[in-house]
């Protein structure tokens, strides 16, 4: 009876295995024989994962800031190939060649940090100057304009740094999605 | 018999479990990684190439990060570093703007004594140091959070 029990848990469990293996066989080998299915696929997916994950522990990048610039980090082991921002450059394009969807970000990731930080660092120098001007306590006319202008120009400018960095995060999610193809 | 067919869909069931992994295993990347996107002060944490936005990270709301990257142990570690520095380190960055605000409306002030103003300037100015690094801290535990978290899709 025992026995009995023993391979009709078997023969259950089989059934129900077997017909995964060819669904999911059906979706990553799609020329695969199906005899082949049960018995090669589940080891090759298992190994297809873990070489995945050990590129992905290898290569994949991410960011990390440092008042205003951004060390670009790859792999687990943290180590720093790249920093950008703040009139820092980078060729990121190159960086990243191996995925088409995050060389265009990566580009977007340029001109708006060039143009961001620029324009931040004029606006933030105008900013300055109306504070002195104002705190010199002249009756200036120019000082509440240079504030205004400053502090608008420093708003547009984090903005399109804003921008920039969102699209670096973009160009990272990317070739890290394509690394696991 | 009836054993036998208990047994059978006991079998099938145990069967069906690995199945569910092994679908779990493949909706990966493309469906459920994670990314940040900064947009106009906050911190957005966008899901997938949809780009469902799974929540804002900002002054005034914020998202329970531990509780979105739970599946992955490295990941949610991270978050906790994340949400350990990010409420003190905004606390004190507005503290420091507000210590700016006095400053400049002090200096506006005649017959002040001129210290004020300065201890009041270097005063925001340490705090908004202070709070800033701290909120680097989160933000960067934050990315590598999102990092394990991606990386664990594939397990």
């Amino acid at each position: 009876m025992n026995s009995r029990f023993i391979r009709a848990l078997m023969i259950g469990a089989f059934f129900v295995a077997a017909t995964a293996g060819a669904q999911t066989g059906g979706r990553t080998a799609p020329s695969a024989g199906a005899p082949e299915l049960g018995k090669s696929l589940p080891s090759a997916h298992a190994t297809s994962v873990y070489d995945s994950t050990r590129r992905y522990d290898a290569q994949a990048l991410r960011f990390e800031s440092h008042w205003g610039s951004a060390d670009i980090i790859r792999g687990a082991s943290d180590s720093v190939v790249a920093t950008v921002g703040w009139f820092r450059s980078f060729d990121i394009e190159k960086m990243v060649a191996s995925s088409p969807r995050a060389v265009t970000e990566a580009h977007a990731f340029e001109t708006n940090n060039f143009r961001g930080s620029l324009v931040t660092a004029l606006g933030g120098a105008t900013l300055t100057a109306g504070i002195l001007v104002a705190s010199n306590m002249s009756n200036n006319a120019s000082s509440p304009v240079l504030i205004i202008a400053g502090a608008g120009a420093v708003a547009w400018g984090l903005q399109h740094v804003s921008l920039s960095y969102a699209a670096l995060a973009r160009a990272m999610w990317w070739y890290n999605r394509d690394l696991s193809r | 018999m009836s054993r036998l067919f208990l047994a059978l869909g006991v079998g099938a069931y145990l069967a069906s479990g690995a199945t569910a992994a092994l679908y779990a295993q493949n909706a990966t990347y493309e469906d459920s990684a994670l990314r940040l996107e900064g947009h106009l002060g906050d911190t957005r944490i966008v899901r997938g190439v949809q780009g469902t936005v799974l929540g804002r990270i900002g002054v005034f709301h914020g998202i329970d990060v531990t509780k979105v990257v739970s599946p992955s142990e490295n990941a949610t570690m991270e978050a906790m570093r994340f949400a350990h520095d990010y409420g003190p380190g905004t606390l004190v960055v507005a503290l420091g703007i507000a210590t700016l605000g006095a400053a400049v409306g002090v200096s506006q002030i005649h017959d002040v004594n001129r210290g004020i103003t300065t201890g009041l300037t270097i005063a925001s100015t340490g705090l908004i140091i202070y709070g800033g690094t701290r909120l680097e801290s989160a933000y960067n535990a934050l990315s590598r959070s999102i990092w394990w978290y991606n990386r664990d899709l594939k397990k």
